[in-house]
């Protein structure tokens, strides 16, 4: 076998990579902007960072139509960036703040000063049109009439000052005095140029443009050849950011680079080797790495019979039209690869149930369990699997397309001899019909109404060719000949692999960059946070309406019921970084008002009730009876009880309106949603003889105790219902609502009792909770969590101050406003005892409570148990699903409790805390359209602003932009810096 | 040929064990041969107990096989042979000690293969279809019980296990009770009984003895199955001991060491 000559073969790297930066001089050479030109079409981004005109650069370049690549060129010196095709690559280098041309003018000015006390003239430009660098020359001494002076003097000076070390100095001195931290300084022959970026900006710029397209570094291949290197060296490995990319440099400044830098002997012709290999991976369809960014993965080693079908949940694949489970490419006894479709349910009431659609089949061969490896990349939502098997080693990747949701691609690597006779594969029991249309195999599921289609394309380039590749479209409610998957399918197969991995990247990168929370300082929570957030982000479609189950799209447990686990745990978080989605689960609910009214009609009462549990129809469909775990059959009243489900939409309502600024939901659908929730309250309170209000008989968010009188949750929350939709049509002065009707709500409201006793700060759960009881679960309990109605007997439970997750406190987290203040601490100080977090949602919540009140201790356990929920399968159930809620929940922990997010009435409060722990926070939210980034380290909090928005710090009001804000604290407040 | 091997003394207990042997034999395909055993061939003889041993076996049609000399060492030695599939005996109550067992669990000790255990009051139906299968403390003991539960859905014979938790494997939370049992019990089988068709989950909370035995009068079980750990080192084994004192029920002990 004759041995690999590349670099990257001999290094045993010579793979795929998804993008080239290329340091180079020679840009404009035709072979390479040939080479460049094909990377492009084959779906590689491509970087060019040169000392030549960048403009001349980019016009030799163009993208591809329909490409998804993108290119850009930048400066070798001073930070000009030009664009390939005009895409914008969302970011420049630093050094282009407000204040930098005048800093720069400034150390020009100072530097042409120095030369002149030296005896030398000299002229600056004015700063570039890229605000970044400035150039100084020396003018050569002349006589009168301009011919060069022969005055030996003069000429003894313009040498001296002309020399590197001389201009060196004095511009680096002028820059430092003109305010300018990091000042970037070349000399080249009577010239000096001051900037505030060099190419090692632009790499950082290169790789942060890259990782915005949802490349991480570990994809990207650097090659610098001789004249792009520079007379320094190597320079651009000093980059710590490229510590992960693979670095080729030209041969003979080897020395000059990091370590870990690949030499690449042989010049110009080696650079385009380089290239047109990269062009080969393509066409041969290499698998893409899929190795996550430190923080961005999620490692699972093995096949183990008892936790396989949690690992296959903890790597689910969603897009929010179709999950699919992640079992192992290769067929497994332990295995139980399934799919569902979002919305598409099976039979009616209570046992509606999630439908199960058909499935990729699996690959062949005997899997060695002990070998396999699955690694989820969070931030470009790709799964890879590498699968010893009896046949040999099948590498896999795939994905489900946040470009084109509905649509499942795979590319693997495997013996011919493995592959599936079918592609699809129906659902125990389901089946419908299938067939074949265009190469297509298509295949659907039938429920009592509807269904799910799923049409696939799958095979390889020629017999014997080493991939495998299928693309599988999903469809619910497929009640029609499946023409769409199967057109969607088509589509995608003509779009090729490299091209929807390419869309579907960039989407999720888009993605994170409005939801992404950064924990600086906990490694373990960091990586459990994105976890999180991603199958957040995933769960939830943003068009039409989103039926988000308790588990999301992530299992089909709880047979895919929506509960208030939806509007209160899991909305905010998409309100607050991907607005579209949770105006599609109002969306699920709005559609629905018209069952919800029928439903409080058939109950006696006025106005929209919202069932307990809810499927695809809307009505309720709350099993009535159930066996516990302790094997006694017990009564479920939540159906019947658990009222405060209504008031729990409005509230999500009015998250959504908070955070997003949409007038036209406000006025429109917002106003229905809480004008119907308003008067089912107005007609479930009862008025007392002595003029106060309340509502019995109910079950709140503490289920241990049912039913009961004037639960403070249910109370609070109707009269936070009651007033705001009385302000809302007062804002809006709707002339469909009387004044009577209005007045009536707000009276109402003012008469709801609320159980608040102004001696203690304490509001009490519910009637008689105070005269219960008084366990302390904290010291009874061997161990907390603890489901307190297994551990003690639910007789015993109901009869004692045991709770099962917060409920007065819940109403400290959601409508901080409605509750007296100064009474979090009180109330946490005498419910977190009595609390036994028997529910998945109590250690988020408290987790924010706790931060809120600065007990940073506590928070952070609480927060790192539900940051654990399902990786650590803490409730035994992660196997049928993830806690979407919890997630939720934990969100809710970290940008409302430590960050201290709020929106309030078109502005957003900032107050974020920092424990000891962590080093910094970072919290990424979209508000009223723009994107806004708050960060706060040891010393200082910075916000950001894509657009202008208002923001609130102490009180007092500030507008940010792009420029951001920098804030230190002093004493306990934030003061703003200049 | 397979062998169900009934183990009798003269004792009541002899009859039931021999009508529980003939209903799991045909389970096994198995034809069935009592054994009795003279511990003491020199010692003073009871009056007429060998008389009733055989008297037993003969009312029930079943060739008796008489050996000589230590309980557990001939039995086990019985039951060795590659024919046998299955031991049935009586729980033996102990005249000093005052409990039942001790014979049958030293012969589950020294065997894999199924010991099926019979009260002297039982009355084994002439045809099994319902076994409860227990298992008490953490749910992985469930996949001790694999081997034997499988053999159980070999004979088609209907199976419901029971769980029962102790305070240590409570669990942390419960959401909503509705949802969370049938999750749980899909996973139970999922995890440690994978394979497992057509069985059902009883959950239960509690002393595990008093548990099972309450699972067995709710779900009409005519066969429990419980694991043996083949040891009482320890305090390891105390459930299967105390069922095998008050289960009125033939027990099935399952070698899970």
């Amino acid at each position: 076998m004759p041995s690999d000559p590349s670099p990257l073969g001999a290094a045993g790297l010579d793979r795929r990579f998804e993008a080239v930066v290329l340091f180079t001089d020679q840009a404009g050479t035709p072979d390479l902007v040939q080479a460049l030109q094909d990377l492009l079409a084959a779906e590689v981004h491509v970087v060019v960072i040169t000392a030549e005109p960048v403009a001349a650069v980019v016009d030799g370049l163009s993208i591809p139509p329909g490409a998804t690549s993108m290119a850009f060129v930048a400066g070798r010196h001073g930070g000009e960036i030009a664009v390939v095709g005009g895409r914008d690559p969302q970011g420049a280098p630093a050094g282009a703040d407000g204040g930098a041309v005048e800093r720069l003018r400034a150390a020009a000015a100072a530097t042409v000063e120095e030369l002149a006390g030296q005896g030398v003239r000299a002229r600056s430009s004015s700063p570039s049109s890229y605000e970044r660098d400035v150039v100084i020359e020396v003018v050569p001494p002349t006589g009168p009439d301009g011919v060069p002076s022969a005055d030996i003097g003069e000429l003894v000076a313009y040498g001296r000052a002309t020399s590197a070390s001389v201009l060196h100095g004095a511009a680096t001195r002028a820059a430092l005095a003109a305010g300018i931290e990091d000042p970037r300084v070349w000399t080249d022959d009577g010239r000096v140029e001051i900037a505030t970026v060099d190419e090692r900006d632009a790499l950082r710029l290169a790789l942060s443009a890259l990782w915005r397209h949802g490349v991480s570094t570990s994809g990207v291949l650097v090659v610098a050849d001789e004249a792009g290197i520079g007379p320094r060296g190597c320079a651009l490995t000093t980059v710590a950011d490229t510590l992960e990319a693979t670095v080729l440099c030209a041969t003979g400044h080897a020395l000059h680079t990091h370590p870990g830098t690949l030499p690449l002997p042989g010049g110009h012709a080696a650079v385009l080797d380089v290239l047109r290999g990269q062009g080969r991976h393509r066409r041969e369809r290499s698998l893409p790495a899929v190795a996550p960014e430190p923080g961005w993965g999620l490692h699972l080693d093995g096949v183990e019979g008892e936790r396989e079908r949690v690992d296959e949940s903890l790597v689910v694949l969603a897009d929010g039209e179709v999950g699919t489970s992640g079992a192992p490419v290769v067929a497994d006894e332990s295995a139980r690869p399934w799919t569902i479709v979002a919305g598409v349910y099976e039979l009616d009431g209570p046992e509606t149930h999630l439908l199960e659609g058909p499935v990729p089949s699996r690959i062949g061969g005997r899997l060695e369990r002990a070998g396999f490896r699955r690694t989820l990349d969070l931030h470009s939502g790709t799964l890879g699997e590498v699968a010893p098997t009896d046949e040999g080693r099948i590498t896999a990747v795939r994905f489900s397309s946040l470009a084109r949701p509905g649509t499942v691609v795979e590319r693997i690597a495997c013996p011919s001899a493995l592959d599936p006779i079918d592609p699809l594969r129906p659902p125990e029991g389901g089946l419908l019909d299938e067939g074949s249309h265009g190469g297509v195999a298509w295949m659907r599921v039938a429920a009592s109404q509807g269904g799910i289609a799923a049409a696939s394309v799958a095979g390889r380039d020629h017999p014997g060719a080493s991939v495998y590749e299928r693309v599988t479209a999903f469809a619910g409610d497929a009640l029609q000949v499946p023409d769409a998957p199967v057109a969607r399918a088509l589509d995608a197969r003509e779009t090729g692999f490299d091209r929807l991995l390419g869309e579907h990247r960039a989407e999720w990168a888009q993605r994170w960059l409005d939801a992404d929370i950064a924990i600086e300082g906990d490694e373990r929570l960091q990586a459990a946070v994105r976890f999180s957030l991603f199958h957040l982000m995933s769960s939830v479609r943003d068009h039409g309406e989103a039926a988000v189950g308790a588990r999301g799209l992530t299992g089909p447990g709880y047979r895919g019921h929506v509960f208030w686990d939806a509007d209160t745990f899991v909305l905010p978080f998409l309100a607050a970084t991907h607005p579209a989605s949770a105006r599609a689960m109002l969306e699920y609910r709005i559609r629905r008002l018209p069952v919800a009214a029928a439903n409080a009609r058939a109950m006696g009462r006025r106005g929209a009730r919202f069932p307990w549990e809810s499927a695809r129809r809307g009505i309720d469909v709350t099993p009535t009876t159930a066996r516990d775990r302790a094997g006694r059959l017990v009564p479920i009243r939540t159906g019947q009880l658990e009222d405060h489900i209504v008031a729990d939409v409005a509230w999500a309502s009015s998250c959504y309106e908070e955070w997003t600024g949409d007038d036209d939901y406000r006025r429109g659908d917002g106003l229905r949603v809480v004008v119907e929730t308003a008067r089912y309250w107005a007609s479930r309170i009862r008025t007392e003889a002595d003029g106060s209000a309340h509502i019995y008989g109910v079950i709140g968010p503490d289920e241990y105790h049912e039913p009961v009188d004037d639960n403070t949750y249910t109370n609070v929350m109707a009269r936070w219902n009651l007033r705001q939709a009385a302000a809302a049509v007062e804002r809006l002065d709707d002339p469909g609502i009387p004044a009577e009707e209005r007045e009536r709500w707000l009276a109402l409201a003012d008469a709801l009792v609320d159980g608040y006793d102004s001696d203690t700060g304490i509001y009490e759960q519910c009637a008689r909770f105070f005269s219960l009881e008084p366990v302390l679960i904290a010291e009874v309990a061997p161990r907390r969590p603890i489901a307190a109605d297994y551990l003690l007997g639910p007789e015993r439970v109901r009869q004692a101050q045991i709770i099962k997750q917060p409920d007065v406190l819940m109403l400290h987290h959601l409508v901080p406003d409605e509750v007296v203040r100064g009474t979090l601490e009180p109330n946490l100080r005498y419910y977190e005892p009595r609390t036994a977090h028997g529910s998945s949602l109590s250690p988020a919540v408290y987790a924010a409570l706790f931060a809120r009140a600065r007990d940073f201790d506590r928070a952070l356990d609480a927060l790192r148990i539900a940051s654990r929920i399902d990786l650590d399968d803490l409730t035994g159930t992660t196997a049928s699903g993830l806690h979407l809620a919890t997630m939720g929940g934990l969100w809710q922990a970290l940008a409302m409790g430590f960050a201290g997010l709020r929106p309030r009435a078109g502005r957003l409060r900032v107050d974020p805390l920092l424990p000891k722990a962590w080093s910094a926070l970072e919290v990424r939210v979209r508000f009223h359209g723009s994107r806004v980034c708050v960060r706060r380290d040891r010393t200082q909090m910075t916000i950001t602003a894509q657009r202008p928005v208002d923001v609130v710090v102490d009180d007092r009001t500030y507008s940010v932009d792009g420029r951001g804000l920098v804030f230190v604290r002093r004493y306990d407040t934030w003061r703003l810096t200049p | 040929m397979s062998t169900v091997i009934a183990a009798i003394d003269s004792s009541l207990a002899a009859r039931p064990v021999l009508a529980m042997a003939r209903t799991v034999a045909p389970l096994f395909g198995a034809g069935i041969v009592a054994v009795h055993v003279v511990e003491d061939p020199d010692g003073p003889s009871p009056a007429g107990r060998e008389h009733t041993a055989q008297a037993e076996a003969d009312d029930a049609g079943i060739a008796l096989r008489w050996l000589r000399g230590d309980a557990v060492r001939e039995l086990s030695a019985a039951v060795a042979d590659d024919e046998v599939v299955a031991l049935v005996i009586g729980a033996h109550r102990h005249a000093v000690g005052g409990r039942a067992g001790h014979l049958p669990l030293a012969l589950a000790s020294c065997t894999d293969k199924p010991v099926i255990v019979v009260h002297p009051t039982a009355t084994p139906p002439e045809q099994l279809r319902r076994v409860l299968v227990a298992i008490e403390g953490r749910p992985g003991r469930g996949k001790e019980l694999k081997r034997a539960v499988e053999l159980i859905e070999a004979t088609g014979l209907e199976i419901v296990v029971v769980h029962v938790d102790d305070e240590a494997s409570i669990p942390s939370f419960s959401d909503q009770v509705q949802h969370e049992t049938e999750a749980y019990a899909a996973e139970f089988f999922g995890r440690f009984l994978p394979g497992l068709s057509h069985a059902r989950l009883e959950l239960r909370i509690g002393d595990a003895v008093e548990q099972i035995l309450t699972a067995c009068d709710e779900t009409e079980a005519e066969l429990l199955a419980v694991g043996w750990p083949q040891t009482e080192a320890g305090g390891r084994g105390r459930v299967a001991h105390a069922l095998l004192d008050r289960c009125t029920i033939p027990v099935l002990l399952v070698a899970t060491a």
